[in-house]
């Protein structure tokens, strides 16, 4: 690794301090990195910065999931994605900001200050991965790990023009990702191309043993080149292109389905009946996990801790949890202890897990029936104003009604730039049934190769 | 009129497995605190369980050695509740789908007889940590060794009817899972913890309110503390007051239970599927298997000793309650001993060593030899105890060796026993001739007095013929 | 569903979490707003909750041998508070929690 490459990452951070996109990097631990990417030699990965989501814990440097609560924390153990980039040769540039332990889609619900889209800093870069993304769109890094639990990769991925894959539940290891929705959470790479987040992914991926979740499977093999798109069928769900559907993502979209028809696919118009049921079932799934993945915050063990003014226990708890999560972290714990609560739990979450049975179900019948990927927007807008939808909790929600039912689903899902619309990027999503990335990220490369993802969209 | 007892137990037992429920850390116990440790029974963000398999084996042998059906797919839950020693602040536990349920146990009770009580359900869970109230004042401190520990959680049905059917029904499930390897059940240890249930009603009334009594560190204790509870709900009924739905911890030296708060309404866990764990769904196939693999049952066992040693049932009750002690009679008997003998030995001088040690130190082979020996007469009851005792601090050589280097070989050779006869028949001429008059019960004198001659030494067995031969003459 | 600031205190407790008098009509009517928007679910029959499984369908069981995942740092390194060995918290007098 040559001293030169580090200087240049330095000078990149810190000329894109503004967008206040990291929580943590050190000089110091840019060296270590850099001795370790000489020791492994030739990797896949060598030499690539990688920025990594600080809900992924690291021993170099600390990790806060961008909360009070876990202010200076640094994990004593490295997260498994994390071990394999290093072993793979990358480095890890630094610690990206994200919405309070994952929970937003705008990263302005940080202890630590909102991250600002790279194209115009009152916008913002979607969330919950926004430093991440940030940091990929402000070349400041070629490739970033995010997390996604109900869209945080694709959606800043459509908002900041680039790249973000979202593998199948199960195919990369949880194994130090802080829990936020264990059953939807991902792991899920950004790169400035398919390729790149593509090579991410293909490292990160494969069989844990510390976490059953994973599928036993060895990494994923994404390298498929295809040439033309002939034979593949291409669905496109009725839901997902609502009459009110902003024009320029319309546009967008039915430029993407050009070429993809171009290229040979063949279109087909399909039905996922139960996509409307996703955000609110996601509301209560999602919550009801946090909950209980965030009671271990409680300042015995780790961790900040607020004293309360009774000075016992109980007062202690409340203190520390009241005052170290912030607003919105707070009103998912809420919802989530009142869904799986006494007498409400069959109206709530029962109800909301059949729901998400009937995505499931969605989504196998329309891959068991022919169609090899889906087609769709990522996003219902473009890059939002920042503050625009903080008043409204269900409005922020409601920016992930495209993304959500994969996550549900647990299948694959991508976004990619199409083009742009009024100056910003607008992200087309490929959803794959389950483990099928390889065909999904080989249709995404072709479509990529015959767009300009940075013209205006007309 | 009388009242009517009803008592149900909780039982939580340590699965005797070499790491955790859910991480691969040793389970430990006595070990310097916070030392035995990893990011999953920390808490840690971001660590994730992984259910360990033996863990699994021992909780389906328990359940099947209760009488259990053992579910194909059970699911682990999550049981949310905020404690210090609970480090998510969810104890990973079994909820709407138990490894097993539907099994039932026979206890041998001091009122009723053998009766039928019912297994409710087993399933598995973790252990807490430790918190202690009384290291540093005013602070409690946290150890975190235990915490993750598996567990199985047995709940008996309310079919037990007195403190003494309680105990019983205890010191049966503890044997049925010490024979089947589930636990080392010791209740000093903490590997057997129970909670109890106990209300009181007339006979053939609805079940009364019931009180839940905890804190007890030993069957016996439990018996007490039942008599004591049901004591106190007896005197505040007749008092004309009603049961409060209480918990109530007892105080082992005082004998009382106190009560230790009132219950709220019932606990809200917000019990729901873990989603770190998958449904566990075990085949039918390694159900089989560990079927196969049920090591025989104490009463099986009861039974063989009975019929095909031919054992009395004080000598069968006491030699199979532990099955290292039943394995041990077996082994001596299966080296060649008389298995009248060799259970006369272990309720004996063995036991004894057993009980201070909890070792046998001498080997089942040895013990067989040490009685053949004695059969045989080359040893006496009292020298072959006093081989033994050697044997308990020499455990190489062998019994024969032994008792000849301690001079205790009993003399069988007859021209040595006729010597000693001679002796003592010329030394009693008054006496041998009352014998010769008609009062055999002499004989016994004379033998008697050939073994003080020989000090000790000559086989009484040998001497009879000898003194008939004589004095018959 | 109405919720009211008594519904939100009432969870809070279960929850531990310290909310202001102040904040509670605002996190009442967030709460509300959310809970009034996740009611649109559609009233699809509840059946067996547990059966909802993303990922590999069955548990892989680990063998039980000692691994456990190594500590960087020993657990007093994090500890908000630590004396002789212990992670220690306020005397439990009063909790009223029982396990």
């Amino acid at each position: 690794m040559m001293a030169s490459a580090v200087a240049g990452l330095v000078e990149r951070l810190e000329s894109s301090a503004h967008l206040n996109a990291t929580l943590a990097w050190s000089h110091a631990a840019l060296e270590g990195e850099a001795a370790n990417v000489r020791s492994v030699g030739a990797g896949p990965l060598s030499s690539m910065p990688i920025a990594v989501k600080d809900n992924i814990v690291t021993t170099t440097l600390p990790t806060t999931c961008a909360s009070r609560i876990l202010e200076g924390y640094v994990s004593p153990y490295e997260a498994t994605v994390v071990t394999r980039l290093r072993a793979a040769g990358a480095l890890i540039a630094c610690k990206a900001n994200l919405d309070e332990f994952a929970m937003g889609s705008s990263t302005e619900h940080s202890a630590y200050g909102r991250v600002h889209h790279p194209l115009d800093p009152d916008l913002v870069p979607g969330g919950s991965s926004g430093g991440s993304a940030a940091l990929v769109a402000a070349d400041v890094v070629p490739a970033a790990l995010g997390s996604e639990t109900g869209g945080s990769v694709r959606q800043p991925a459509a908002f900041c023009g680039i790249v973000g894959i979202k593998p199948t539940y199960g195919r990369v290891s949880r194994h130090g990702l802080v829990s936020f929705g264990s059953s939807l959470d991902c792991v899920s790479p950004f790169g400035r191309t398919v390729d790149d987040a593509a090579r991410v992914l293909e490292v990160i991926s494969g069989h844990d043993p510390r976490d059953v979740t994973t599928h036993a499977l060895p990494p994923l093999d994404a390298s498929e080149h295809l040439h033309r798109l002939d034979g593949i069928t291409i669905g496109l769900p009725a839901e997902y292109f609502p009459d009110d559907l902003d024009p320029g993502i319309r546009a967008a979209c039915e430029l993407g389905v050009a070429r993809l028809r171009e290229q040979g696919a063949t279109i087909r118009r399909v039905s996922l009946p139960h996509t409307g049921a996703a955000v609110p079932a996601y509301y209560i799934v999602n919550p009801a996990e946090a909950a209980a993945n965030l009671a271990r915050y409680d300042g015995v063990r780790y961790g900040t801790r607020q004293i309360g003014d009774a000075g016992d226990l109980r007062a202690l708890y409340r203190a520390t949890r009241g005052r170290g999560f912030g607003p919105e972290v707070r009103r998912r714990i809420l919802v989530g202890t009142f869904a799986l609560s006494a007498g409400y739990t069959d109206r709530y979450y029962a109800r909301a897990q059949a729901a998400r049975r009937c995505i499931i179900d969605d989504f196998t019948s329309v891959f068991a029936d022919g169609v090899d990927l889906l087609f769709t927007p990522t996003t219902p807008t473009t890059a939002f104003r920042a503050g625009e939808k903080l008043a409204d909790p269900v409005q922020m929600y409601l920016a992930d009604v495209f993304v959500c039912p994969a996550s549900l689903a647990g299948v694959p899902a991508m976004s990619l730039p199409l083009g742009r619309s009024g100056g910003l990027p607008v992200g087309g999503q490929l959803i794959g049934p389950s483990l099928g990335e390889a065909r999904m990220i080989a249709v995404a490369r072709l479509l990529e190769s015959v767009l300009d993802a940075t013209a205006e969209v007309r | 009129m009388e009242w009517e007892t009803v008592i149900g137990l909780e039982v939580h037992v340590q699965l005797a497995t070499v790491t955790k429920m859910f991480c691969a850390c040793r389970t430990s116990y006595g070990e310097p605190p916070n030392t035995v440790v990893c990011p999953t029974c920390l808490g840690l963000p971001g660590a994730l369980p992984a259910a360990n398999l033996e863990a699994v084996r021992l909780g389906v042998l328990g359940a099947r050695a209760l009488g259990c059906t053992v579910h194909q797919t059970s699911v682990f839950a999550r049981k949310n509740y905020f404690y210090p020693d609970l480090p998510k602040g969810y104890q990973i536990s079994q909820f709407d789908k138990p490894l097993a349920t539907d099994g039932a146990i026979l206890v041998e009770t001091p009122e009723r007889g053998t009766i039928r009580v019912g297994i409710t359900r087993l399933h598995l869970e973790e252990d807490a940590g430790k918190s202690l109230h009384d290291r540093i004042p005013g602070q409690t401190a946290i150890d975190l060794n235990r915490a993750g520990t598996p567990l199985a959680e047995i709940v008996g049905f309310h079919d037990l009817r007195s403190p003494a059917e309680a105990r019983a029904y205890l010191t049966t499930l503890r044997q049925l899972l010490v024979y089947a390897g589930v636990s080392e059940c010791s209740m000093e240890k903490g590997s057997l913890r129970v909670d109890a249930n106990l209300s009181v009603r007339r006979p053939g009334a609805p079940l009364g309110t019931k009180t839940e009594v905890k804190n007890m560190n030993s069957f016996a204790n439990v018996e007490r503390a039942l008599e004591s509870e049901r004591t106190r709900q007896i005197a505040l009924l007749e008092g004309g007051e009603s049961v409060e739905q209480v918990t109530l911890t007892f105080n082992a030296a005082t004998g009382a239970v106190k009560v230790l708060r009132v219950k709220e309404d019932a606990h809200d866990y917000r019990y729901f599927p873990d989603p770190d764990l998958p449904p566990m769904v075990l085949e039918s196939a390694w159900l089989e298997a560990r079927d196969a693999e049920l090591p025989e049952l104490p009463t099986a066992r009861q039974g063989r000793f009975r019929d095909a040693f031919g054992l009395p049932d004080y000598d069968v009750g006491v030699l199979t309650a532990e099955p290292v002690v039943a394995d041990y009679v077996e082994a001596i008997v299966t080296a060649g001993a008389e298995p009248k003998v060799a259970a006369n030995w272990v309720m004996g001088e063995a036991m004894a060593r057993f009980k201070e040690t909890g070792t046998f130190a001498v080997t089942p082979d040895r013990l067989a030899a040490l009685i053949t020996l004695q059969g045989s007469g080359f040893l006496s009851g009292n020298a072959a105890k006093e081989v033994f005792r050697e044997m308990v601090e020499d455990t190489e050589a062998d019994p024969k060796a032994i008792a000849i280097r301690l001079g205790v070989v009993q003399v069988q050779d007859a021209g040595a026993l006729e010597g000693w006869v001679d002796e003592v028949l010329a030394a009693h001429p008054g006496e041998v001739e009352r014998y010769k008059g008609g009062d055999a019960k002499l004989i016994g004198f004379f033998v008697g007095q050939v073994m003080k001659r020989s000090r000790g030494k000559a086989d009484p067995k040998g001497i009879q013929p000898i003194l008939a031969a004589r004095l018959d003459r | 569903m109405k919720i009211g600031t008594g519904d939100v205190r009432h969870i809070a407790t279960l929850a531990e979490l310290e909310i202001s008098e102040a904040e509670l009509p605002s996190l009442a009517a967030d709460m509300e707003r959310i809970v009034t928007f996740v009611e649109q679910l559609p009233d699809i029959p509840v059946g067996d909750r547990t059966s909802v499984t993303v990922g590999p369908s069955a548990l892989r069981l680990r063998e039980d041998v000692v691994d456990p995942v190594p500590l960087a740092r020993p657990p007093e390194a994090n500890a908000p508070a630590w004396r002789d060995g212990f992670f220690v918290v306020p005397a439990l007098d009063g909790l009223g929690e029982d396990e």
